[in-house]
């Protein structure tokens, strides 16, 4: 499986390549038709935007001529065969330079046998890495060209791929474990606060090849397990008056026991707080002999409570323990030998019976009501008689326990995992703890368990990567929860799952469509958008408090939720994701109002704003939000580099590759105070080895540049005038963020595709690969027919084959 | 009649009220009187002395010309080491060693993921942002996992930055790389804790305060069972999983081990740490090294580990530390590109971090051992996985080395070894030192000291 491997050590070449299969590099194209961008050469000097001069500011589309009706295989012979023997043989044919070898893709079917490969050739050739800059140079047509034949070979190539894909067994993350534990427990408490982070693969920090559990977070979990079934779980404490050997009376000591060696009572005076019932519990032993074991009478009072026969010996001593009324005030509770034994004639140790009494404790009063949360009640459905025997406290528990382990671990249990739970049950009564420290022990049992910490997918065939199947219902409400709400399925969803209903397409739809509507449907906003739009970076950053004395705590918070709520607002309201490119509205608080300029907004909450004026033409859409222009900045200044990139990943998935090594940053302003920062950038592209990637970037962020390092309108960047004017790639002139957002606009299924591989990703947990390449199209092209609702999106992928099957490992 | 009058849980209650001494004073007499028969009683009945493995990292680099001591052998305090006075006869400066394998070698940018995840590896890490993460084992895990079983924690791993939560950190490295410098085997990072409180209650207990000595015995016999538990659930997985899924579990199950290890590990020490227990993250980053560095000290006090890794931050973090009046981040300046402004914040902060250290070698100077001090039985290397912030580079690297070594290094000296000399080298002489004796370690070629 060649080009799964591909993938794996390239995760960024599908959505490189796909954006260029879709209609060649995206950033350079608008010289092109909107659905047909075509790439343009990109030598590093044509690449420089200051020395291209030839590029019309705003190019008319040309329309491609059609497409004659000519063979596949007559093309590869007519352009791409002579072109491989023209501009590829030299380094890739005889030799196989960076160890790619050309020399057995002759024909046509070479390339549906290797794929992987010919896809990051076509992918090279089309953003002009190859070939390199000192080599002949084939014409833009010629590219072009090369480009459309492989873009048709390879979805011939991969609709042959039958492949769903497997995820790694993924354990639940910081946000899922919270979320979990909220919506199973109702609590309002985030144990996961503690947990150290979670590893990001992908982007995101759902993915499970890279999620690991240290023995440190395996501390954690056992000691949030404790936390969490003692907040939830309500142990009856019960005042204990404890009575040991110096605080009996009645006998002599012995052995460090009271020892009645003849009838006589151990006693002790208590003091019982009020009328009610309470547990007399005596830990007794005794010298055996004769027919019978030492009988102990335990008395309240005058009231003969109950007659123990004491088995017990020396070495094992036992709690002898018995319910009983008492009535307020001051009252002896006492131990009573009463079958003294003695017959000199029986052998040493047979012949003298004695009592000897360690302690006595008094627990109560018990019946005092307490106050049990819904969480308790609701898990403790069954709550045992208060005389129950041990076989009903076993069915009680089992009862809880069987339920409990349904909904913490996703699934039914087995009844060999029930006998284990309740093993936990036992422990606790064993030592004569109350019936609900079993329950709380069993708890903390469910929740260490890997059927609880993990995701847990299991196949008869793990390691036959042939062997595909559709997920069960229950391992399906499992990945729909965690995807739209990062948390456990509700109970409403284990119907569907525990009837065998919930994999119907009509039915899984319906509960996805509930589902987003659902309050829970935020975490596809905390958690995906954040993740996507690098937001959660925005905590860690602050700018200088002298440049930037605006910026405050309160300021940091607001930008985050004015992107967080556009982001819930599309969701909730299932609006287009092209809102994300351009909208005229936004949310805003007092302190975002005043950054934006915006009258009459006060107090911290924030409030749709529909813009208007001049405000209209500087804000709407995610680029202008000020969290988006304040993360994308340094410390002291802006960074055009930094957001032209963040556009560039975020929305064409087509970010530039990491600078070679060695490169010099910027130079300081005191090394040319004279230099604007567009001058420095300028001069630091005259480098052609830093030209191609930053004539990708640098022009998105100039046109930014209205937009100081905290997202604030300004005109003049400390002494020099802002210059918001850009060149693209392909020499395509634009200025300021109205003009950015048209291009952005025009390329929106360049941004659909970006946005579906993000979306998908986030859902199935795994990189996407080579064969997934057929699920993104079919998710854009449903998207596309939808208006580009986000509904339509979801739909797509929660209905395509990797979100719904998966099949064996192919790991070595 | 042979009844003993003294049963295990009058004992344990005996435990919980013991006083905190200096470690060794306290564990010599007492402690055998008592019954424990910990590895570092039978050390000090013994005569040995205990010693301790401390690495420090600090990111982007150092201002070499104010780093490196003018002279070999004795030397006058650079500018940044000045705040090291008081210990001044306490610690070396090695120069001239490398991290061969921090360098791209064909793998393009990323120096700073590659600094810190060869920093005490001397491996080369695969150039990924994700699904594969692969690295070496570091010098502190191996030597845990051959001393793990003498105390409670094999190891203990801190810092001062979170890991990062979304993105690729550095040129398409994984944040892996760049916020863990404790790897556990190729493909783990060691996770650190960055909450001072946190790391207290790892150390001493969850804070019940009050929990008596007999209710913490059930507690550890229930997590046991519970652990027990836990173990069959995965093993009935074991078998319907995938190769990969499966190495998932295995994380699982060495965390389960672990833990039972520790439980399993009686109480060898009375040391009570009561009345230090930090609040939470002091927001001055000064004073959060501070108390973490504490938490360091408390740990080798009481014995709990004698393994430390401590990140003064991530590498290429790009903190401004306001503090001392540098607005600008770290990193963004330590590409300084020779500008004297920018040179002259770098040494500031290297200056600011050594000033830290000055405070943890004070503090451990102080603690009492025996007849000699917690300093003296520790080997403390601090340093950075790049030279120059500007050029990245990985050779002739800044390391101090603090600490007697258990009686086994004779500081004060500035080495000198011939640049580049693999830094593992160093780390194949300070395993010999901790008993953990090998010929080899990452890149090494032979021994150091």
């Amino acid at each position: 499986m060649t080009h799964r491997r591909f993938a794996h050590a390239q995760p960024r070449a599908l959505c490189a390549a796909s954006l260029l299969l879709a209609g060649g590099g995206a950033w350079r194209a608008s010289s092109a038709p909107p659905q047909k961008f075509v790439p343009i050469q990109t030598s590093p000097k044509s690449a420089h935007p200051t020395q291209n001069s030839t590029a019309k500011p705003t190019a008319k589309p040309t329309l491609k001529p059609a497409t004659k009706p000519i063979t596949h295989e007559q093309l590869w012979t007519r352009d791409v065969l002579p072109f491989v023997d023209k501009y590829c043989a030299s380094c890739h044919i005889g030799k196989a330079k960076g160890g790619v070898s050309l020399k057995d893709f002759r024909t046509p079917d070479a390339v549906f046998k290797d794929a992987a490969l010919w896809e990051r050739v076509a992918q090279n050739v089309g953003d002009g890495a190859m070939p390199p800059p000192g080599s002949p140079q084939p014409t833009a047509q010629q590219r072009r060209d090369f480009v459309a034949w492989s873009e048709s070979a390879l979805s011939k190539a991969q609709g042959k791929i039958l492949d769903p894909g497997r995820v790694t067994l993924r354990r639940l993350n910081k946000a899922e474990y919270d979320a979990t534990i909220r919506d199973l427990f109702g609590l309002d408490f985030h144990p996961a606060a503690d947990f150290p982070s979670d590893d990001v693969g992908e982007g995101f920090d759902n993915i499970g090849d890279v999620l690991s559990i240290s023995p440190l977070l395996m501390e954690k979990y056992l000691s949030a397990a404790e936390q969490i079934s003692e907040k939830v779980i309500s142990v009856p404490s019960r005042a204990k008056a404890h009575y040991e050997t110096d605080r009996l009376e009645g006998a002599g000591l012995q052995d460090g026991s009271r020892f009645m060696s003849s009838t006589a009572e151990v006693f002790a005076q208590h003091n019982f707080t009020q009328d009610g019932e309470y547990l007399v519990r005596v830990q007794a032993w005794a010298h055996q002999a004769g027919g019978e074991p030492a009988r102990m009478k335990l008395k309240v009072g005058d009231k003969e409570i109950k007659i123990f026969d004491v088995t017990a010996v020396a070495d094992k001593p036992q709690v002898y323990e018995e319910k009983v009324t008492a009535a307020a005030g001051k009252t002896r509770v006492a131990a009573g030998f009463i079958n003294d034994f003695y017959d000199e004639k029986l052998p040493e140790g047979r012949r003298d019976r004695n009592l000897a009494v360690d302690w006595i404790e008094v627990v109560g009063p018990l019946n005092i009501a307490r106050e049990l949360s819904p969480s308790h009640k609701k898990i403790i459905f069954r709550e045992p008689a208060p005389d129950a025997t041990p076989q009903q406290l076993t069915e009680a528990a089992r009862e809880i326990v069987t339920r409990l382990a349904r909904r913490a671990w996703r699934r039914p249990p087995q009844p060999s995992e029930i006998e284990r739970l309740l093993r936990a049950v036992e422990m606790a009564r064993k030592d004569k703890e109350p019936f609900e420290r079993g329950i709380q022990l069993a708890m903390q049992a469910i929740l260490v368990s890997p059927n609880f910490l993990f995701r847990v997918e299991l196949d008869a065939e793990p390691n036959n990567p042939k062997a595909s199947r559709f997920l069960t219902d229950h391992e399906l409400a499992t990945r729909l929860s965690y995807f739209l709400w990062s948390s456990t399925p509700d109970e409403k969803l284990d119907w569907w799952s525990d009837k065998g209903a919930l994999s119907k397409p009509q039915n899984l739809l319906h509960q996805a469509h509930l589902m987003l509507k659902d309050a829970r449907s935020q975490a596809l906003t905390d958690n995906f958008a954040a993740q996507w739009l690098h937001l959660r970076m925005l905590d860690q950053l602050s700018p200088d408090p002298d440049a930037f004395p605006v910026f405050t705590d309160d300021l940091r918070d607001a930008m985050k939720a004015e992107t967080l709520a556009f982001f819930g607002n599309v969701v909730r309201e299932d609006r287009s994701i092209l809102e994300f490119l351009d909208a005229n509205y936004s949310f805003l608080n007092e302190p975002l109002a005043k950054l934006y300029g915006v009258p009459n907004i006060s107090g911290p909450q924030l409030r749709r704003v529909t813009f208007s004026g001049e405000t209209a033409k500087r804000r709407g859409g995610l680029v202008t939000q000020a969290s988006i222009l304040t993360l994308t900045s340094n410390p002291t200044r802006t960074s055009p580099v930094k957001r032209g990139k963040w556009v560039l990943e975020q929305f064409w998935n087509a970010a530039p590759p990491p600078p070679p090594p060695g490169v010099p940053d910027l130079p300081g302003a005191t090394v040319n105070p004279n230099l604007s920062l567009r001058q420095k950038l300028e001069q630091h592209r005259k480098n052609p080895s830093c030209a191609s990637c930053h004539a990708r970037m640098d022009g998105i962020g100039f046109s930014l540049e209205n937009y100081d390092a905290t997202g604030a309108w300004r005109t003049k960047d400390g002494k020099f005038a802002v210059d918001t004017s850009g060149t693209l790639a392909d020499g395509t002139k634009f200025s300021g963020p109205v003009q950015l957002k048209t291009i952005l606009k025009a390329r929106k299924d360049v941004f659909a595709r970006c946005f579906a591989e993000k979306l998908l990703t986030y859902a199935i947990g795994r990189g996407l690969t080579t064969a997934d390449k057929r699920t993104v199209d079919a998710i854009v092209e449903q998207a596309k027919t939808k208006n580009y609702r986000f509904s339509s999106l979801i739909d797509a992928i929660v209905l395509s084959e990797p979100f719904r099957k998966k099949r064996g490992d192919d790991a070595k | 009649m042979s009844r003993k009058s003294l049963d295990r849980r009058t004992f344990l209650r005996g435990l919980g009220t013991a006083v905190a001494l200096p470690l060794l004073d306290q564990m010599l007499p007492t402690a055998q009187a008592a019954g424990a028969t910990g590895a570092l009683a039978k050390n000090a009945a013994a005569k040995v002395r205990p010693n301790r493995m401390v690495f420090m990292f600090v990111p982007n680099g150092m201002h070499m010309a104010d780093w490196t001591p003018a002279t070999e052998g004795a030397f006058e305090l650079p500018w940044i080491m000045q705040p090291l006075k008081n210990v001044k006869s306490d610690f070396s400066v090695i120069s001239g060693l490398a991290q061969h394998n921090a360098q791209p070698l064909g793998d393009g940018g990323g120096d700073h993921a590659r600094s810190g995840a060869a920093w005490l590896t001397g491996a080369h890490p695969r150039k990924t942002s994700g699904a594969d993460i692969k690295n070496g084992i570091s010098v502190d895990q191996y030597a845990a996992q051959r001393l793990g079983a003498l105390t409670k924690f094999p190891s203990l791993e801190i810092g001062i930055e979170a890991g990062n939560q979304a993105g690729n950190c550095d040129s398409g490295y994984s944040c892996a790389y760049s916020s863990s410098i404790a790897w556990r085997g190729e493909t783990t990072p060691v996770a650190k804790e960055v909450n001072p409180r946190a790391v207290f209650e790892r150390l001493f207990g969850n804070g019940q305060d009050g929990e008596e000595a007999v209710s913490r015995f059930q507690r550890d016999r229930y997590r046991k069972s519970i652990l027990d538990f836990a173990l069959d659930d995965a093993r009935d997985l074991q078998n319907k999983l995938g190769t990969r899924d499966r190495r998932k579990l295995d994380e699982y199950f060495t965390g389960i081990r672990e833990i039972e290890q520790r439980l399993a590990y009686v109480e060898k020490s009375n040391f009570q740490a009561g009345g230090v227990r930090p609040n939470g993250t002091p927001r001055d980053v000064g004073e959060h090294i501070r108390l973490m560095g504490d938490m360091m000290i408390l740990a080798f006090q009481a014995d709990l580990t004698r393994v430390c890794t401590f990140m003064l931050a991530n590498d290429g973090s790009n903190r401004s530390y306001r503090n001392i009046g540098i607005n600008e981040g770290h990193h963004e300046i330590s590409h300084h590109g020779r500008s004297a402004d920018k040179l002259e914040k770098i040494r500031q902060i290297n200056r600011f971090h050594v000033e830290q250290l000055a405070y943890v070698l004070e503090k451990m100077k102080a603690t009492r051992e025996g007849d000699t001090n917690l300093l003296d039985n520790s080997m403390v290397v601090y340093g950075a996985g790049i030279g120059d912030g500007d050029r990245h580079n990985h050779d002739d690297l800044p390391v101090l080395l603090a600490g007697g070594g258990a009686g086994t290094l004779k500081p004060g000296q500035h080495i000198k070894a011939a640049n580049p000399t693999p830094m593992c080298n160093l780390f194949v002489s300070m395993l010999g030192r901790m008993n953990v004796k090998t010929d080899a370690f990452g890149d090494s070629s032979g021994g150091l000291l």
